[in-house]
């Protein structure tokens, strides 16, 4: 017998096709065992968190999970990027491999509530009332996570919407920063006259600054788009009020006409490229744009034309979830992480308010005199996009996201509309898309 | 020489047929191809079960999510809930909204641009390689660069030459005296510059195909048409066209689907913007299913794009058969 026949008889068709069968179904045996694995291997904890800040944070954010140990458990740390968070996270959730704890979108937790996967965190309440945490709390910020059925998480930071302002160019075109609308008016013909942009804002791909604005004038006219009792209310006159005021902004060029388009980044080279003089923007401007020379500063909240000051807040938080080796573990987990905070603050890492007061009056947050002023200003007057109401919900998420406000945002922009048009296609944009 | 001539020899030679006769091209098309092989029946089960594993893999991989995607757009859940059984309302909710027609619409044209837009360029620089241009390598190499630098990277550096009023392109138009175009923030040029940019992006994938295509056919059969008389005109029009014809149609099937599935290029220079002007298909799928969380509606809107893509595909597979009996 030779060498070849020898081998085809040791490795004959029927047993190629066997091993191919074999090899076939390892994957698909794995596969079809991954969607009965627990959430967190081993019992730890998995915890998600999302960049919020730069690389830095995330070590410091994984060290604090690192230094858990309770209720016999310990607790794992992954960093879940921005993109296609919500597909991540409903994807793991659906197949029982998401986290027991997280960070996340602003109204995640109430959308994931509503699908009756969120765990609810009255008892990390009741263990911040016990170690003195609850008391610390900076006023407002916890009630709009109390439902029905208790809280559907905790806040851990504020992403807050102030106004800026560059004195240079104030000086330069000699006029004062605007404390009212009609200042602003002014102050932004002016400050057109040296080329500059009297109000900045942005819509373009990926940036959501210029949906944020219409919703602040909206709530700094004491209007917004939901009443107290969360019904949809965008028709109000305050709306039209301040719809027909960005109108008025867009038509005189102090909205920058190619502003529907501007990017994130095209919005960061405007303020540091000394164009931006006066907008709403996100916290830590300077820091941001890479001029910390002090010519960047926070300017007092504006009072709309009935005197209503408010600016719009996102109070992001910590969830729970039903899908965990140990409640009692994801209890332990949540109310120790919330003890650490501070370190992140410490460490100057978070470009965001913190929830506690004491946190507040660390002296490395203290010593920026416009992290002191948006505490003192804005906070207390800040307003989420439940607008007149008081408790979020998970149709807030569809507000922030949605097509209905991009779409009204970039017409409002553009200025090839009316006030009453822009909100009745907005209105019923919305009402098609909201859960009843 | 007459036209008729040339005619003639133009006929010759895209059958590949030298002046005097028959060739070796002659056997080429006709040897052995239309033989039909008899397989035994043991050959036959042999082939079965070698396929049966991959078969299997490759309906689980693609027939799994297909079905999964139609329980969801039968259906009024979530990513995570199904919800309950609604027939065929998602597709009429989605069929009824004008923000669906808008975005086929667009997606009509970005495809047709880019399809054909990269096609020319493609085409146009494939024939100018072939001759020999100085550094012709390093050319290639450069206009290779659009298809190989990542769209995330690319698309910035478009956002940065046209998006402000101050960027590169809107300032070259100021000083010309060509007013400032905004780019980016006007519907009609913005949908205009998506499709420019998608026929940059695209147009050195056609390139290759069509440099592939051409290095196939024989430079003697242009010396055969040049003897009859042909002019250039007509060797690329009787020629070079007809030869390249059966790559024309594949880059055709496969830039569609490109351009129809395209999400990046729209996506990260314009979101879909300003007011929905360059919203196509699948940014409207996306919109609907992560930022309005309507699941059913924007997984019926996928649906209806894989019929439509499916459609030309058959139709457009069906050219290239025909011009391979040709």
């Amino acid at each position: 017998m030779n060498v070849q026949s020898e081998a085809k008889r040791n490795f004959s068709r029927r047993g190629f096709l066997g091993l191919t069968a074999a090899a076939a179904a390892v994957p698909l045996l794995a596969a079809c065992g991954g969607g009965s694995s627990s959430s967190s291997a081993g019992g730890a904890i998995k915890f998600w968190d999302m960049p919020w800040a730069t690389t830095a944070y995330n070590d410091a954010a994984k060290k604090i999970t690192d230094g858990f140990s309770g209720a016999n458990s310990k607790a794992s740390y992954q960093i879940i990027q921005w993109n296609n968070f919500y597909q991540t996270f409903s994807s793991a959730i659906a197949s029982k491999t998401g986290p027991a704890v997280s960070t996340g979108g602003g109204f995640q937790a109430f959308q994931f509530e509503q699908q009756g996967q969120i765990a609810y965190a009255d008892k990390v309440v009741d263990a911040l009332k016990k170690n003195g945490q609850f008391d610390d709390f900076l006023p407002g910020v916890l009630e709009p996570f109390k439902s029905d059925k208790g809280y559907v998480a905790v806040p851990w930071q504020l992403d807050m919407r102030p106004l800026w302002y560059r004195k240079s160019l104030f000086d330069q075109a000699g006029v004062a920063v605007p404390t009212d609308w009609p200042s602003l008016l002014e102050a932004g013909k002016k400050l057109k006259g040296i080329g500059a942009v009297g109000f900045a804002t942005g819509s373009g791909a990926g940036n959501n600054i210029g949906n944020h604005l219409m919703i602040m004038m909206m709530i700094n006219n004491g209007g917004g788009v939901f009443t107290k009792d969360g019904q949809l209310d965008v028709m109000n006159d305050r709306n039209v009020e301040a719809t027909e005021f960005l109108l008025e902004l867009v038509s005189n060029g102090i909205i920058d006409p190619a502003a529907v388009s501007y990017t994130s980044d095209n919005l960061d080279a405007q303020w540091k490229n000394k164009k931006a003089a006066f907008g709403m923007y996100v916290l830590g401007v300077p820091q941001r744009v890479g001029d910390t020379s002090g010519d960047l500063m926070v300017a007092s909240p504006m009072a709309g034309p009935h005197g209503d000051k408010a600016t719009l807040v996102f109070p992001n938080n910590i969830m729970m979830y039903k899908n965990t080796p140990s409640q009692d573990a994801s209890e332990a987990f949540l109310t120790y992480y919330m003890g650490q905070l501070k370190t992140l603050w410490q460490q100057k890492l978070m470009n965001a308010l913190p929830v506690f007061k004491s946190i507040t009056e660390l002296p490395e947050f203290a010593s920026d005199p416009n992290n002191v002023k948006i505490v003192k200003e804005y906070q207390p007057i800040a307003k989420t996009f439940a607008a007149q109401g008081t408790s979020l919900n998970a149709n807030l998420a569809v507000l922030d996201g949605g097509q209905a406000l991009n779409q009204f945002t970039q017409t409002i922009l553009t200025g090839k509309t009316d006030a009453k048009s822009a909100l009745t296609a907005f209105q019923s944009g919305l009402q098609s898309v909201l859960k009843k | 020489m007459s036209s008729t001539t040339a005619q003639s020899g133009l006929a010759r030679a895209r059958r590949g047929l030298a002046p005097g006769g028959p060739g070796g091209g002659s056997r080429t098309h006709n040897g052995g191809l239309n033989r039909k092989s008899k397989l035994s029946g043991q050959t036959k089960r042999t082939f079965f079960w070698l396929l049966l594993p991959s078969i299997v893999l490759l309906v689980l991989i693609n027939g799994y999510p297909l079905i999964y995607a139609g329980v969801q757009a039968t259906h009024d859940g979530s990513l995570i809930d199904t919800g309950n059984f609604v027939g065929v309302d998602n597709f009429a909710t989605v069929l009824s909204s004008p923000a669906f027609w808008k975005a086929a619409q667009f997606t009509l044209w970005f495809t047709i641009v880019g399809v054909f837009g990269s096609w020319l360029v493609g085409l146009g620089l494939a024939l100018l390689l072939r001759t020999k241009i100085p550094a012709g390598g390093t050319f290639k190499v450069l206009l290779l660069l659009p298809w190989v630098v990542p769209i995330v990277v690319s698309s910035t550096a478009w956002n940065w030459l046209v998006a402000t009023p101050d960027s590169l392109i809107p300032s070259i138009f100021r000083n010309l005296g060509l007013g400032t175009p905004l780019f980016l923030a006007d519907p009609h040029l913005a949908a205009v510059m998506v499709m420019v940019f998608k026929v940059w992006v695209s147009f050195p994938f056609m390139m290759m195909m069509i440099s592939a295509a051409l290095a196939s056919v024989d430079t003697t059969v242009y010396e055969a048409a040049s003897m009859d008389g042909a002019s250039k005109w007509q060797q690329f029009t009787q020629i070079t066209l007809p030869m390249i014809a059966r790559s024309t149609y594949i880059s055709w099937i496969l830039m569609t689907i490109f351009c129809v599935n395209d999400f990046p290029t729209i996506y990260l220079l314009t979101g879909g913007g300003p007011v929905d002007a360059t919203t196509s298909l699948v940014v409207l799928a996306y919109r609907s299913v992560f930022q309005d969380f309507q699941t059913g509606p924007g997984v019926a809107i996928a649906f209806l794009m894989t019929l439509t893509l499916v459609v030309v595909s058959v139709f457009l597979y069906r050219q290239i058969r025909k011009s391979s009996v040709e």
